[in-house]
């Protein structure tokens, strides 16, 4: 992983910005007497055993309704919700690796998302994501411990600064 | 890895622990109090409640303030979660730990109130009060704005996890607990909010 050598007034940037952020804030004491009148109005805390049997209840009915529309509706219509996405396949050249992964803002950075399979051919790594159109960040980690920027596509500008990026631009 | 940092590059005086005082306004410390409080809520008491509101009010509009950028949204997000907290209270079941159950509820709410925010709101009036009447505390409270103004640029998530981690100073497992997402991803969150931070403050700090 790309360290940030270069700048150590940075970090001393940062901890002025965390010691103001920790000073004292002072909200309008309207706050709690605003939220008191709306419990009076409301009554008496809801017994949750009720609330989780109305919210079963609830899921039960929705998913009743879920199924009678994925029944009676033309496929297409029911999968409206994905018509705007588009099939994008990644792919990476990592010889001599046992674990490839991809994160990124279609994935909240989560690592154990959306592993890259391998193809058993020259080292190459793909999978294949659905995504709507837009620009995404995102970076390879390899065995859970390299960083690798995507070289197929341009780097994101901030990556002098940190782990190396690219940016995906669905269109 | 670089002598000074940890694994992702962030400097090691940022993760020092805060202060008792510090993290007591950060995540509240839980008390026997709470719990005899929450008791006497249930009870009907709702003098115990607004006990517990004024308790809890500064912290938690500190990290909606943060949040969500104006003190008009944190106080909305704030007396919501008061509200839902209530309603939800007989579901807590450590009431000795109402304090970070409520904290949970907030993240929540503002995450929420999030969502239907426009992006690159005016962030500048999420400052302390008083405004500073000499030279320096102009550039104090400039160096305020800036910072607000930063903090309203990053991604919604990257906000969340910096705050929660560096401000609010809960360990990257209180942080996966009130948060949903895995450890690995907050690092990341957190590592990617403080080099943009770091971009975005950098000339205005050396001016």
């Amino acid at each position: 992983m790309p360290v940030d050598h270069h700048d150590r007034s940075g970090d001393d940037l940062l901890q002025q910005v965390v010691d103001e952020l920790r000073q004292p804030v002072r909200l309008d004491a309207t706050v709690d007497a605003t939220a008191l009148e709306r419990i009076r109005r409301m009554g008496p805390p809801a017994d949750s055993r009720w609330r989780f049997r109305l919210v079963a209840g609830l899921a039960a009915a929705a998913l009743a309704a879920g199924l009678l529309l994925a029944v009676f509706l033309p496929p297409r219509e029911a999968l409206s919700g994905l018509s705007t996405a588009r099939a994008v396949r990644l792919r990476l050249v990592a010889p001599a690796s046992s674990r490839v992964v991809v994160v990124g803002d279609f994935n909240n950075w989560d690592p154990g998302a959306t592993p890259l399979r391998s193809t058993g051919r020259q080292g190459v790594w793909t999978v294949e994501l659905r995504l709507k159109p837009g620009r995404y960040h995102y970076t390879y980690l390899v065995d859970g411990r390299e960083w690798v920027r995507d070289p197929a596509e341009p780097p994101a500008p901030e990556s002098d600064f940190g782990a190396p990026t690219s940016v995906l631009t669905v269109s | 890895m670089t002598p000074g940092y940890n694994e992702l590059d962030l400097p090691v005086t940022l993760t020092r622990p805060l202060s008792q005082d510090q993290r007591s306004r950060g995540l509240p410390m839980m008390s026997d109090s709470d719990a005899a409080l929450v008791a006497r809520t249930l009870d009907g008491d709702l003098d115990a409640y607004a006990k517990l509101m004024a308790r809890y009010r500064d912290t938690l509009g500190a990290y909606a303030l943060h949040m969500l950028g104006t003190r008009e949204d944190a106080q909305e997000a704030v007396q919501d979660s008061f509200v839902r907290a209530y309603r939800a209270l007989r579901g807590c079941r450590q009431p000795e730990r109402f304090g970070g159950w409520l904290f949970r509820i907030v993240v929540n709410r503002c995450r929420t109130m999030q969502r239907r925010l426009k992006r690159n709101r005016r962030f500048a009036e999420s400052l302390p009060e008083g405004v500073p009447a000499n030279g320096d505390a102009v550039a104090s409270l400039e160096w305020r704005e800036e910072i607000a103004r930063a903090l309203g640029r990053l991604r919604p998530h990257y906000r969340e996890a910096f705050l929660l981690r560096y401000v609010n100073g809960l360990d990257y497992e209180e942080m996966a607990g009130l948060t949903g997402a895995n450890q690995a991803a907050l690092r990341m969150r957190v590592k990617r909010a403080s080099d943009q931070l770091r971009e975005l403050l950098r000339d205005v700090h050396a001016s």
